[in-house]
C-alpha cells in the first residue's frame, strides 16, 4: 500500500519537500509524516499542514495528489522505493537522485533529473528547461539514469551530461549543450544550436521538421545504424511511446562538435 | 564384447549398465545477430571452428539453438552460441580472441552477452574496442556498455563482458552398429534430436566423434590417443568393447549449461539413435575417477 499525499495547498509561495522520501520515512506513523518539516517559502512548516497523509510508508511507495505544480523537489536524491506524481509536478523533480523511480502523469517544470545519477523518470506529459542538465558552476549534469518526457521539454537538455538516456517529445535551443557523454532522441521539433559545444554522445533528432544544424557539424555517412536498435528497445521496454517506423529508417551521421573534437554524433533520418 | 550389458533395450537396441563420465568446465553464452541466415551460418561456421574438443583445441565451442529476433537484444536474427573452457582465466583469452577474429571479421555481425548471471566477466568489446584505433565509441543502455567499432560495412557493435558461469563438459553416448553406414545413421538420428535442446552443444563435426580417444599414449608426447577398444579392425587385437557383431561406432559428446541439460540432451539423444541394426549404446568413461559427473545410462533412461 503506498503512502497518499493529496495536496491541498492554496499558496502561490514554493512549497519545497526536498529530503522527503521513502526510504527517510519508512516504518514512520502518518503521526510522525505530519510532523515533518518542509519550507513554506523561507519559512519552516509540518507536512501535514499542507499535504492530507494517508495510506502507508512500510513500502516505499509514495502517490502524490493534486495540483503540485508549485510543490518543488519533489524525490531529489530519491535513492530506492517508488514515487507517483498523479498531476503536475513543480522544479527539481528527482534531481540528484540515484536509484528508485518517479512516475509523473502530468507535466514538471525546470530542472527535471537536474545531475541525476540512476534510476528513472518517466513524465507522461511536458517539461520545462534543464532536462537532465548540470546546475550553474558544476562539472557535470547527468551522470547515469534515464529521463522519460513524453511531451516537448525547454531548453539545455542534457546540458553537460556525462551519462545516461533522456528521451523527449520535441526540444527547445541548446539541447546537448557542452554534452560530454550519453544519449538524448528527440522524437520532435528542435530549437536551434543543437549539440553546441558537445564532445561525445548521441543526439538523434528525429521530427518531421528540417534541422538545421551549426556550421562546426560535418555530414557522415548514411545508413541504418545498429546501435540505435538498442536505444529502440530500451524505450520499447520502458513504455516510451515513438513511432516505429523509426526502426527501419536510414540516418545522416553528423560528427561534431568540430570545436571540441568533433567526436559527438547528431543523426537526423535520411 | 562388454560383459556389463544387462537387460536394458530400446528398439531391439542393447543399453549398456555404464555411465558417461563428464567433467566440470566453465562456459560462456555469446548471442551473435546478423543481417540473415547466409551470414549468421558464416559466423557459426567461422566461430565454432577448430573447436571439437579441448584436448587439442583452445575451447569447445559450438551452436547452442538460433534464436528470433525478439529474443536478440537488436531484433535481428540471431544464435546463441556456447563456448566452453576448463577456466574463466581461460575463456578470457578464448572468446575475445575468436570474437575477434571470427565475428568481428564476418560481414553485418554483432555480439552480445547470453547469460544474465555468472560467476565472473570476461572482456568482450573490453579489448576488442582497441581495433578502432581511437575512433571506437561506447554507449551504456539500461546498465549494458556496448561498445561500437567502426568497421568497412558500418559499426561492429559488441558488448564490453561476457558472463562466465558454471558448466559440464563431456557428457557422451557411443552408438554401435552392424555397419559404418547404420551407425552413421543412427549417430545422425541421435544429433537431429539433440540440436533442438537448449542449453546443450554437441561440439565435434557434424555433432559426431568417429576417433573418440583414450587417455595417454604409447607415444610420451601425446595427451590421448585413440580409443583402441571401439575401433573394429583392432578386434581381435586388443580387449574390445564393441558389442559381437558391431562394425562400426560413432560417440556423441555433450556439453551443457548444467548437469540436467546434458542429462535430458543424452537420454534424447539415446533413444532416437536406438533402432534397427544398432546393436548397443555405451558410454566413455575413465572409471569414475577422473570427472565429477556420472551419467549413468540407465539412470537417465528410467
Amino acid at each position: 500500500m503506498p503512502l497518499v499525499l493529496r495536496y491541498r495547498g492554496q499558496t502561490s509561495i514554493p512549497v519545497e519537500v526536498e529530503g522527503f522520501l521513502p526510504e527517510v520515512v519508512r516504518g514512520h506513523t502518518l503521526a510522525q509524516i505530519e510532523r515533518i518539516e518542509i519550507f513554506h517559502g523561507n519559512q519552516k512548516c509540518a507536512l501535514g499542514d499542507f499535504f492530507s497523509v494517508s495510506g502507508s510508508a512500510d513500502d516505499a511507495c509514495f502517490e502524490f495528489e493534486g495540483d503540485l505544480s508549485g510543490v518543488h523537489w519533489i524525490g531529489a536524491k530519491l535513492a530506492a522505493g517508488e514515487i507517483r506524481i498523479e498531476g503536475s509536478a513543480g522544479r527539481h523533480v528527482g534531481s540528484e537522485m540515484t536509484g528508485g523511480t518517479i512516475h509523473v502523469a502530468g507535466d514538471v517544470s525546470d530542472w527535471v533529473g537536474g545531475e541525476m545519477h540512476g534510476g528513472l523518470i518517466h513524465v507522461r506529459g511536458r517539461a520545462g528547461h534543464f532536462v537532465g542538465a548540470a546546475y550553474r558552476g558544476s562539472k557535470r549534469g547527468m551522470t547515469g539514469g534515464t529521463i522519460l518526457v513524453h511531451g516537448p521539454v525547454g531548453d539545455e537538455t542534457g546540458h553537460t551530461m556525462r551519462r545516461g538516456l533522456i528521451a523527449v517529445g520535441g526540444a527547445g535551443d541548446f539541447t546537448g549543450l557542452n554534452m560530454i557523454a550519453g544519449t538524448v532522441p528527440v522524437f520532435g521539433p528542435v530549437g536551434t544550436r543543437t549539440g553546441a559545444n558537445m564532445r561525445r554522445g548521441t543526439l538523434g533528432l528525429f521530427g518531421e521538421a528540417p534541422v538545421r544544424l551549426l556550421p562546426t557539424f560535418r555530414p557522415g555517412n548514411c545508413d541504418k545504424l545498429l546501435v540505435l536498435q538498442l536505444v529502440f528497445a530500451e524505450l520499447r521496454r520502458l513504455g516510451y511511446p515513438f513511432d516505429e517506423s523509426l526502426c527501419e529508417r536510414a540516418y545522416r551521421m553528423h560528427h561534431g562538435d568540430l570545436v571540441t573534437g568533433g567526436r559527438g554524433e547528431v543523426l537526423v533520418p535520411a | 564384447m562388454n560383459d556389463a550389458r544387462t537387460g536394458v533395450e530400446i528398439a531391439g537396441t542393447q543399453i549398456e549398465d555404464t555411465f558417461a563420465e563428464a567433467f566440470r568446465m566453465r562456459v560462456a553464452r555469446l548471442v551473435v545477430t546478423a543481417h540473415d541466415d547466409f551470414w549468421l551460418d558464416a559466423a557459426v561456421r567461422e566461430f565454432a571452428g577448430y573447436s571439437s574438443s579441448i584436448i587439442s583445441c583452445d575451447s569447445e565451442a559450438g551452436l547452442e539453438r538460433p534464436l528470433a529476433p525478439r529474443e536478440t537484444p537488436d531484433g535481428r536474427k540471431g544464435v546463441a552460441l556456447l563456448v566452453f573452457g576448463f577456466s574463466a582465466d581461460a575463456l578470457a583469452e578464448v572468446v575475445p580472441n575468436r570474437v575477434g577474429q571470427c565475428l568481428m571479421t564476418c560481414p553485418t555481425t554483432a555480439v552480445y552477452d547470453g547469460l544474465s548471471e555468472g560467476e565472473q566477466r570476461i572482456p568482450l568489446g573490453k579489448t576488442i574496442r582497441y581495433f578502432g584505433d581511437g575512433f571506437q565509441k561506447s554507449k551504456l543502455i539500461a546498465g549494458r556498455r556496448y561498445w561500437r567499432v567502426p568497421v568497412m560495412d558500418g559499426e561492429f557493435v559488441v558488448e564490453h563482458t561476457a558472463h562466465v558461469a558454471k558448466g559440464v563438459g563431456g557428457g557422451n553416448f557411443i552408438v554401435q552398429g552392424t555397419s559404418a553406414v547404420a551407425a552413421l545413421a543412427a549417430a545422425r538420428r541421435a544429433i537431429e534430436a539433440i540440436n533442438p535442446l537448449p542449453s546443450v552443444i554437441t561440439p565435434f563435426p557434424g555433432g559426431v566423434a568417429r576417433s573418440g580417444s583414450k587417455v595417454g599414449s604409447r607415444y610420451k608426447k601425446l595427451k590421448a590417443s585413440t580409443a583402441d577398444e571401439y575401433c573394429p579392425t583392432l578386434r581381435g587385437r586388443v580387449q574390445t568393447k564393441l558389442a559381437e557383431g558391431a562394425n562400426a561406432a560413432y560417440e556423441i559428446v555433450i556439453d551443457g549449461l548444467d548437469e540436467a541439460a546434458v542429462a535430458h540432451a543424452m537420454t534424447e539423444g539415446i533413444r532416437a539413435a536406438a533402432g534397427k541394426d544398432v546393436l548397443a549404446i555405451t558410454a566413455g568413461n575413465y572409471g569414475g575417477k577422473l570427472g565429477k559427473f556420472h551419467f549413468h545410462l540407465h539412470e537417465i533412461l528410467s
